[in-house]
């Protein structure tokens, strides 16, 4: 099918009709810009940064299996220069130091919901014993705008808002967990390790 | 520069207010593709506040050898296809009663209304695959080169694509005449 093909007329008239503008939400704009406020800045990247930035390869499992090979070959040459008849070591080796591993420690996370008509909204999840009492949510200076920042351990987290004390809602801007069981939608947060205003 | 580029720079230098220019300029038409490939307002709203504030987090990452347009339109098609798959677990479907319409006594509401629900139903009828590589072509009038940067499909499939979504829709007028 080439562009220049003729289509049929009540197709055209299906792309007329949905040609037309959308009337959007007046304040749809404020509630976008309202959350961008909330953000931090985002902050040039330098060129260094993005050339030793980390990236993600993807390879062929014949690749992957060449690469491997190949990896376990050089270890074997490195062994066999290294090593005496009996298999250990020619040069004496320094004693190998303990790795220490930073220990898992809480990470500041803030949550963040445009809800510009509830009375009150707060956070629950499994780092709170999902108890509605527990982490208020305060209305920040623009509008309908909700957050609350708190430490939570690395690992995956689910979790809701919960709005006027009764209706439980997901975050729209974060993955949905499966059903609670209880009906109820859930979000899920992984948090790593560090801040993650 | 482009007004574009000059905007993304001035964010990045610190004036949060220069990314509502770029809001606004492209608000509408992103607003009109994803309440085309969604369905309904609320849902589309959602896409799209995620796609601004995803395209703000990422403002950093934004090459201005790319279009923005462009690259924007990559986050709110990404978007869209989230929003649809979180619905789907919801069950919450558009629902409109087109029976109504359709069996008005001369059988030809469909051409003489401008009834945008309709319309939106027409397309939700539509399977998200083809809705998405139809609405891209022909209401957004994107190339087909240009729908592949955006999807990561191939030319010869999006072309397949569009073809069986007209045909989809020839088909239903076809069954619609014919009841």
């Amino acid at each position: 099918m080439t562009d220049s093909d003729q289509l049929h007329p009540y197709v055209e008239w299906i792309i007329r009709e949905a040609r037309r503008p959308v009337v959007s939400d007046a304040e749809a704009r404020d509630r976008v810009m309202a959350a961008i406020h909330a953000e931090p800045v985002p902050r040039r990247i330098g060129v260094w940064q993005r050339i030793f930035a980390p990236r993600v390869f993807s390879l062929s499992p014949v690749t992957g299996a060449l690469l491997a090979a190949g990896l376990v070959g050089i270890g074997v040459i490195a062994g066999v220069f290294t090593s005496n008849r009996d298999g250990r070591a020619s040069v004496e080796q320094p004693p190998v130091a303990q790795v220490v591993r930073p220990a898992v420690s809480d990470t500041v996370v803030k949550f963040v919901i445009s809800l510009p008509r509830a009375q009150q909204v707060s956070l629950v999840g499994d780092f709170n014993d999902w108890d509605v009492a527990k982490t208020p949510m305060a209305r920040s200076a623009h509008g309908g705008l909700w957050t609350v920042t708190l430490p939570l351990s690395a690992g995956r987290h689910v979790y809701a808002f919960v709005v006027d004390g009764s209706s439980w809602i997901a975050d729209p801007s974060a993955p949905f967990a499966p059903d609670d069981g209880f009906g109820h939608a859930n979000s899920v947060k992984i948090v790593g390790r560090g801040s993650s205003l | 520069m482009s007004d574009d580029a000059a905007d993304v720079q001035r964010v990045l230098a610190g004036d949060v207010d220069a990314y509502a220019a770029l809001v606004d300029r492209y608000y509408d038409r992103c607003a009109r593709f994803a309440v085309r490939m969604l369905g309904n307002r609320d849902d589309a709203e959602d896409a799209l506040q995620a796609t601004f504030l995803r395209a703000y987090r990422a403002l950093n990452r934004y090459q201005e050898r790319d279009r923005f347009s462009a690259w924007l339109y990559r986050i709110l098609v990404n978007q869209c296809r989230s929003v649809a798959a979180r619905r789907a677990h919801r069950e919450r479907v558009f629902v409109r009663e087109e029976a109504v319409l359709l069996n008005t006594p001369d059988r030809t509401p469909v051409w003489s209304g401008e009834d945008e629900e309709f319309v939106q139903r027409v397309l939700t009828e539509l399977d998200p695959l083809l809705r998405e590589a139809f609405l891209l072509k022909h209401i957004e009038e994107l190339s087909y080169e240009e729908m592949s940067a955006l999807t990561g499909v191939g030319v010869s499939a999006l072309k397949m694509r569009v073809k069986r979504a007209c045909d989809r829709l020839r088909e239903r007028w076809e069954r619609i005449k014919h009841d």
